[in-house]
Parts: structure tokens; C-alpha cells; sequence
């Protein structure tokens, strides 16, 4: 008897929300639904008659009606069922790259070049950076973002900061920035901060007010297992990161990390949507979603506090298109079919345009298009609705 | 306090009075059977306390992409394999052709004293002359499909300004290679292997024991030599159950290379109950050491861990001895070389290095490359020689198996699960590492000998890997 009172006075306290903690909510399919993207136009090279330069797709980048594409043949941009593309003999210094940034300010474009250094496309002319004529750390470019006046790259060997306005670079390596290692991935900034996928040295802040890093690591500090799942970072293994809403998400090849400033939450294949471990780039529309590229299809976080998701990918080798699976945590609870039709779900690249996605693969890219798009889970009938609070009858119906 | 976290605690200690419920918050989900990196029990990460939540490496690697579908080219001339090795010694040599170096053989390397640009370029160089060996014989056997020459595209890596991965895109984009053989220090060759992830071409590593380098999950890498992790688990279970030392301290260089290749020997220790009385560091070049001697003297230890290269490994030991302390040390492999048997003399003793295969095998396909790579370079090989033969041998295998597509011979390469080469079997894990056992050289009057675990241990001990105390 003591001991049943001991466990239902512990729960109870349990179900009361804690400060600066997210409500937990109920389940996909009890409690809503996600959106699901069922309807998706297809590009490759082959289809838009060589508009896409080239299928394999290193980045994307929403810039309000256009988007471009980094591909490892050239630039590409698609506006208005139009495409676009640059090559070398287009003034583009080198055909492989790497990642894309759009100077909101100036309206200029970065462009990172695999092994070439760094391009800035203004007024149709291709402006060329390299570790031998300016404060490139190395001309092996995997990311670039735009922060203010500064342009950051993401180099294999530190991270270099341009000042477009005085022209001036700074450098920082292992010399001068908590970095483990200095293969630096890719770069974000958003809200004052700017985050860089360090490989092997986890993720990596700049806070633009205080000018000064933080560095987020693996607390067990050991490659070969994970200790506790939401002690911190997944892994040392980073390949993106994403900063909305106050809220980072990092991508790893061992799994997922999201953090609120204050709590850790990691995903793996094990416990959550995603198909794989093996996650090569993250975005997210807020604090809540996300859209997660992996090698075996795309993983998007639909509802964080129900952990629901919406997985596509393609059910076998010889599928012609790819299959929806709706899922709360690990558990799948339906699947849906779509017209996603690219032949191979290893997903590099992916962004958002207001309610559609782009996702880009090692052949073609897509657009996920969200007519009647909705964030989170919908209700599926009114007075169902438990969104607010993690109740004993949660629990208990969860058990069964 | 959160409530919820009180909460919590009061539940599982409420429960764990009353016996409901284990104290373990989050359990382990994947098979506890399969252990990475044939790790003993007592060296495992955290064992003792914990059941880690999700375990690594056990699941076999995977590409799921696109590539196996990128035809075949209509027309070569050559096929073309990279190439990448600290091979230019000096700056000077570095503003010629890189092609002709490797065959200035006979040259000893104990004029170290900044005469190289990369002190790893005698090496590199061996390196390149046992790829070269096979791409020659491949060649002498027809080519590829008895009619194309295979040509081995070579990169210098210069361990400066990370320059192993544009070399690779170099290789790649420019030189259209189909795979590539490189590197051997353990940074440039961490660059590379990100670089080649995008690119999609495999990576055949037959000179980097870094632990690390094939923990990153990678799909597109293949190391065919026996890395630091089952060497230091050799020498620390020589350290701690043969020799029934203790006090062990460290000194190891300050690089890259000092920090992560003894990694796997400090954990060992600390987890066999043998931490490192202090561990201490220096600087690639120097050459006086009586400081950080001292200091470990002054602690009594029994045994000194040098982690580095041979020349300052080698000058450790005469300083060490010349302070009156007679004690073992323990070393990595690239201690197993003329360069340290020359500094040390002919009279050294009490030194153990990890060694990642037999040198003194006597198995007739070790010889007959021994024989051949004498005849052709005019000097015996050695490891790295032997691995990198091992390793183009495994990729000209790979391609006539599957044809010109990369990852289709990345697909041959990893099936390769226990390729018998010149340098023994080749046990490839989970990601591709080679777990063959490795040797322990045991320093005797000036000259090594080269030990397995059996010989050591017993056989019972080489097959289950795990040993009782001496004690």
C-alpha cells in the first residue's frame, strides 16, 4: 500500500509542468495529425533538359522566390519554373560547390567552392578568395554564412570571418577557439549567434554580442558508444547545425541533438523517426520541427512535444516512388503513399520555402509542395485534443 | 530544482527501496554481444558502471547512394588509382616533380635535424614504393582487362595548411582516379577521408593507426593495418600482467599524433586500476628531455610510455638511462626503425612498441614480396611498404572484380572481409578497420623480436583475448 501511495504521489508531482519546460503532449493519430507531403515535383538533370547543371546536390538555398542549388557540376538557381545555371565557362572558378549564403544586406552571393576557395557572385561578375590571396584558412570550403558585415567560412582547416565593410579576416584554428579539431563543416548564423559542425569537435557558438565561443562536446567523451541518450551532444561527429527559436539543432553521423539552452534531447534510430544515424543536414522551421536529411530518405520532426514524424523514403531498392511513414517516437503508425519519384533517398541538402521543401539527393532534387500546409498536429476531431500536460492517464494509456 | 527532477529521483529512490525498479534511467537497446574494436571487458568504455544507451560500430557500414548507377567511362588510356603520402622531404626537393623521389632508396633518415620538410617522408616514401611494386606487377600481368595500364597518380601530402584534401579533389576531378591509397599522419588523413566522403571514391589507409580515423563512420574508407587501439591493449596487458608493473608515466609529443594514439593506452591503464603517474608532453624537435625525466624519477615509476616519433623516442631513452633510471618504456610502432636502433645502440634494452604485423614472417607470399620489392628498389621493406603493397594490391583486385565504377569497388573492397595478403590476414570490422592481431617488438641487446600474444600469453589467451593478473 505505502509503496503504491509512494509511486502515485511521485507521479503526480511528475505531471506538473515544470518551468521552461515544453508541455508533452499525446500521440499522432490520437491526438492529430501531421502534415504529410504526398505531392512533390521532381528535377534532374535529365529532366529539366540540363537546367540543373549537374544531379548531385551538395546545398540548397531559399532565397525568397529563387532557390539555388550547389551541385558538383556548378551553380544552379531555380525561380518561377525557370532554371538557371553557371559553370566555369561562366566565370564560376571551380564547378564543385560546396554551399551557398545570401547577403541580406547587399544582396551578394557566397559561394564555398570544394577545394577552390570561395566565390562572391555580384552583379554577375565571380569575385575569387583563396588561401593565397586573402585570410582563407584552407581552400577546402564546406560551409559559408552571412552574419551582419561578416561573411564566415567553414574551411578543413578553421574557420575564417571576412568583414565585407573594412575587408579585413580573422582567422581562428586551435590557437585561438576552443576547437578540439579544426575540420570545420558548416556554418549558420541566425539571431546573434553562429554555429559551426566541427568534425570531431562537436558544435561550435560564436555569440555575436560578447564575441566569444562556447563549445558543446560529447560529455562521455568516447567515440565508440553514447552514455545517456539527453546528457548532450549525440556525438563529436557533427555535420550541421541549426539555430531557431532559441533552440540548436545538430546533426551528427550517430544520431540527432536538439538543445533549448538549458535541456538536452537526443534522436537516434533507435528511439525516434529518423531511419538512420547517418544524418547529413538539418533545418528547421522553428523550435518544434525540424527537416533532417539522412542516407536511407528524410526524416522531418513534425510535433517535438509529441515527437512525431513524418519519414519519407523509398520502401525498396526497386520502389518507383517513396513512401510517407507516420511515426510517434520509433513506432509507425501508418504509411501513405506519395510522388516522390527520385531513384535514390540519400539526402544531402534540404530547405524550406514558406510551406514547401526542397530536398536534394546524390541524383535530382524535389519540391515537397504544402498546399494547406499545417505546423504541428491538427486535431482530428474537436475536445480531443491533449496538448498541455503529461497526465497520469497519458501514462497509464501508454503502458497498455 | 525542477519539481519533475525531484520527482523523478523520489520515485526511482522510492522504488529501488522497495525493490520495484533497477536504478538505471536509460538501458542499453543494441546486443551487448558484439564488442568494437575487440575491446576486453575491463578496457571498455565506462563498464564498470554503466550500460552505455547506444553502442557504435557494431552494425556494418553502409552507402545506400546513387553512385553504383554512374556508367562505366566509353574510353581510358590508363586507370588511374591515387596516391597520397608525405613523400618531399625538403622544401627544396619540393619544387621538382615528386615523381623521382621515391626511387633515391638506401638513404638512412638519421640526419633528421630539420633536413625534412615532413619527418614522415621516409616513410611515405617506402609507402609509395610498395603501391608502386604492385601497380607494376598488375601492370606485368596485362593491366586492367589485359589491355589498359594501371597508373598510379601521386599527390605529395604536405601536412601543411591541411593540404591532403585538395589533393584529393585534385585526384578526383582532375586526375579522374578510381580510388586512392593515403595517408599516414593522422590529421591530413582525417581531411581526407571528409573530402572523399563527398566526393564518393573509396580510401584505402595503410599507414594511420589513429583510433579515431575510422571511428567517424564513414562508408568509403578501408584501413588494412592493425591499428593503435589493439596495439596499446597488447602492450598495456605486457605492461601490467607480464611485466606486473604499476607505476607507469607518459611522455609523449604534443601533436596530433602524441594525443590520439595513446589515448587508447591511457584508458587501458586507468581502467586496469594503473592510471599514469603524470603525463607529460613535448614538442616534436627537441632534444633534451632531463626535465620531464626528472619529474618521473621523482616518482618512482616503473615504466615510461613514449609516444612519438623514433629520433626523440630514441634520445628519451639514452637521457633517461643516463639519469641512472633503468626502467621499461613502451612505445608506439614508429619506434620499430633503424633511426631509433641507431640512436639507442647496439647495447638497448627493456623496450616494448606495438607492431601491427610480423615483419619476420615466414609465410612464402611475405617473401616473395620481400624478394621482389629488394630487386626493384634495392632495399628491404617494411611496414609501411608492406601495407601500402597490401593495400593497391587489395584495390587492383577490386577493380577487376567490378570494373570502373567507385562505388561499386568500394563494395569489392569492403567484401574483403579477410583478404590474405603479404602482411597476413586481414580481419576487417564493422567500418572497415583491420582488427588482425597485433605484435609486441620487444627490444633484445639492439634488436628487436617481434612477439604475438600466444607467444607471450599462451594460446588460450590469444583466442579470448582476455588475461588474468599477474598478481
Amino acid at each position: 500500500m505505502i509503496r503504491w501511495m509512494t509511486v502515485i504521489i511521485a507521479l503526480l508531482l511528475l505531471s506538473y509542468p515544470a518551468a521552461g519546460q515544453e508541455p508533452a503532449a499525446g500521440k499522432a493519430g490520437q491526438d492529430g495529425e501531421p502534415y504529410i507531403y504526398t505531392d512533390w515535383e521532381c528535377f534532374t538533370t535529365e529532366s529539366t533538359h540540363g537546367g540543373l547543371i549537374n544531379d548531385h546536390i551538395f546545398y540548397i538555398k531559399v532565397d525568397g522566390e529563387k532557390v539555388w542549388f550547389a551541385t558538383e557540376g556548378g551553380l544552379s538557381m531555380y525561380q518561377n519554373g525557370q532554371w538557371t545555371s553557371w559553370t566555369e565557362d561562366d566565370g564560376l572558378p571551380w564547378h564543385v560547390v560546396s554551399s551557398i549564403a545570401k547577403d541580406p544586406t547587399t544582396g551578394d552571393l557566397w559561394i564555398g567552392l570544394f577545394g577552390y576557395g570561395l566565390a562572391r557572385f555580384s552583379g554577375g561578375y565571380f569575385e575569387h578568395f583563396t588561401q593565397m590571396n586573402s585570410g582563407l584558412l584552407n581552400d577546402v570550403v564546406y560551409g559559408v554564412t552571412v552574419e551582419g558585415d561578416n561573411v564566415w567560412v567553414a574551411t578543413t582547416a578553421g574557420i575564417s570571418a571576412y568583414n565585407t565593410v573594412t575587408g579585413n579576416w580573422r582567422v581562428y584554428n586551435e590557437r585561438n577557439a576552443p576547437m578540439e579539431e579544426v575540420w570545420t563543416y558548416s556554418a549558420m548564423a541566425n539571431d546573434g549567434k553562429v554555429y559551426f559542425a566541427v568534425w570531431g569537435g562537436g558544435i561550435l557558438e560564436w555569440d555575436v554580442a560578447t564575441q566569444s565561443w562556447t563549445d558543446y562536446l560529447d560529455p562521455d567523451g568516447e567515440m565508440e558508444i553514447d552514455l545517456y541518450r539527453d546528457d548532450g551532444l549525440v556525438h563529436v561527429i557533427t555535420t550541421s547545425a541549426y539555430y531557431i527559436d532559441h533552440t540548436l539543432w545538430a546533426t551528427t553521423y550517430f544520431g540527432l541533438s536538439r538543445y533549448d539552452g538549458r535541456n538536452w534531447r537526443g534522436y537516434m534510430d533507435i528511439d525516434s523517426g529518423l531511419p538512420s544515424n547517418f544524418l547529413n543536414f538539418v533545418v528547421a522551421r522553428d523550435g518544434n520541427s525540424n527537416v533532417t536529411c539522412t542516407d536511407k530518405g528524410v526524416a522531418m520532426l513534425m510535433d517535438y512535444a509529441s515527437d512525431t514524424w513524418v519519414t519519407y523514403a523509398r520502401p525498396s531498392g526497386d520502389a518507383k516512388t517513396w513512401t510517407a511513414y507516420v511515426m510517434a517516437g520509433n513506432d509507425t503508425l501508418r504509411t501513405v503513399p506519395t510522388n516522390l519519384s527520385l531513384p535514390n533517398h540519400f539526402t544531402i541538402a534540404t530547405d524550406i520555402q514558406g510551406d514547401d521543401v526542397w530536398i536534394g539527393t546524390g541524383h535530382g532534387v524535389a519540391r515537397g509542395i504544402g498546399k494547406e500546409f499545417w505546423s504541428g498536429l491538427k486535431p482530428v476531431e474537436s475536445g480531443k485534443e491533449q496538448r498541455g500536460g503529461f497526465s497520469l492517464f497519458n501514462i497509464f494509456k501508454k503502458k497498455e | 530544482m525542477r519539481p519533475a527532477y525531484i520527482a523523478s529521483w523520489l520515485v526511482i529512490g522510492l522504488c529501488a527501496i522497495v525493490g520495484d525498479i533497477p536504478v538505471v534511467a536509460q538501458t542499453s537497446s543494441t546486443a551487448d554481444t558484439v564488442t568494437y574494436g575487440k575491446t576486453p571487458e575491463e578496457y571498455y568504455p565506462y563498464s564498470r558502471f554503466q550500460n552505455p544507451y547506444n553502442k557504435f560500430f557494431i552494425d556494418t557500414l553502409a552507402y545506400p547512394g546513387y553512385g553504383r548507377h554512374i556508367p562505366e567511362p566509353d574510353h581510358i588510356d590508363s586507370v588511374n588509382i591515387g596516391f597520397i603520402g608525405p613523400i618531399i622531404r625538403s622544401i627544396s626537393e619540393s619544387a621538382g616533380g615528386p615523381e623521382d623521389i621515391p626511387y633515391r632508396v638506401g638513404q638512412r633518415t638519421v640526419r633528421w635535424d630539420g633536413f625534412y620538410a615532413s619527418p614522415l617522408a621516409p616513410w611515405g616514401i617506402k609507402m609509395l614504393q610498395g603501391a608502386k611494386l604492385a601497380v607494376e606487377q598488375a601492370n606485368a600481368r596485362g593491366g586492367y582487362r589485359d589491355s589498359i595500364p594501371y597508373n598510379l597518380v601521386v599527390k605529395n601530402d604536405n601536412g601543411q595548411w591541411r593540404a591532403s584534401g585538395r589533393a584529393l579533389i585534385d585526384l578526383a576531378y582532375k586526375d579522374s582516379v578510381w580510388a586512392v591509397i593515403g595517408s599516414m599522419d593522422g590529421a591530413n588523413s582525417h581531411v581526407l577521408i571528409r573530402v572523399a566522403l563527398k566526393i564518393e571514391i573509396p580510401v584505402m589507409n595503410t599507414a594511420d593507426t589513429d583510433p579515431t580515423f575510422i571511428e567517424t563512420n564513414i562508408p568509403w574508407v578501408i584501413r588494412n593495418i592493425t591499428d593503435d587501439r589493439q596495439m596499446s591493449y597488447l602492450l598495456a596487458d605486457y605492461a601490467y600482467k607480464k611485466l606486473g608493473l604499476n607505476r607507469v608515466a607518459a611522455l609523449r609529443e604534443s601533436d596530433r599524433y602524441g594525443r590520439m594514439s595513446i589515448d587508447e593506452f591511457r584508458d587501458a591503464s586507468t581502467r586496469s586500476g594503473h592510471p599514469f603517474l603524470v603525463e607529460m608532453q613535448y614538442q616534436e624537435g627537441d632534444t633534451l628531455f632531463t626535465t620531464q625525466l626528472q619529474r618521473i624519477k621523482s616518482m618512482n615509476a616503473e615504466g615510461v610510455v613514449v609516444w612519438g616519433n623514433p629520433r626523440e623516442a630514441g634520445l628519451i631513452y639514452n637521457q633517461m638511462h643516463a639519469l641512472g633510471m633503468d626502467l621499461w618504456m613502451f612505445c608506439s610502432d614508429r619506434v620499430v626503425s633503424g633511426t631509433f636502433l641507431d640512436t639507442v645502440g647496439p647495447d638497448a634494452n627493456k623496450v616494448a612498441a606495438g607492431y601491427p604485423y610480423n615483419p619476420t614472417s615466414k609465410e612464402p607470399k611475405y617473401q616473395a614480396f620481400v624478394q621482389a620489392f629488394q630487386e626493384r628498389f634495392g632495399d628491404a621493406p617494411e611496414t609501411y611498404a608492406a601495407h601500402a603493397y597490401d593495400g593497391a594490391e587489395m584495390i587492383i583486385e577490386a577493380i577487376r572484380q567490378v570494373g570502373l565504377n567507385r562505388a561499386k569497388i568500394r563494395d569489392a573492397l569492403v567484401r574483403m572481409r579477410n583478404y590474405q595478403g603479404v602482411t597476413g590476414r586481414k580481419d576487417l570490422d564493422a567500418v572497415y578497420s583491420n582488427r588482425s592481431p597485433a605484435y609486441l617488438a620487444v627490444l633484445e641487446n639492439g634488436h628487436w623480436r617481434f612477439c604475438s600474444r600466444a607467444d607471450l600469453f599462451g594460446k588460450t589467451a590469444q583466442a579470448d583475448g582476455k588475461m588474468k593478473s599477474k598478481e
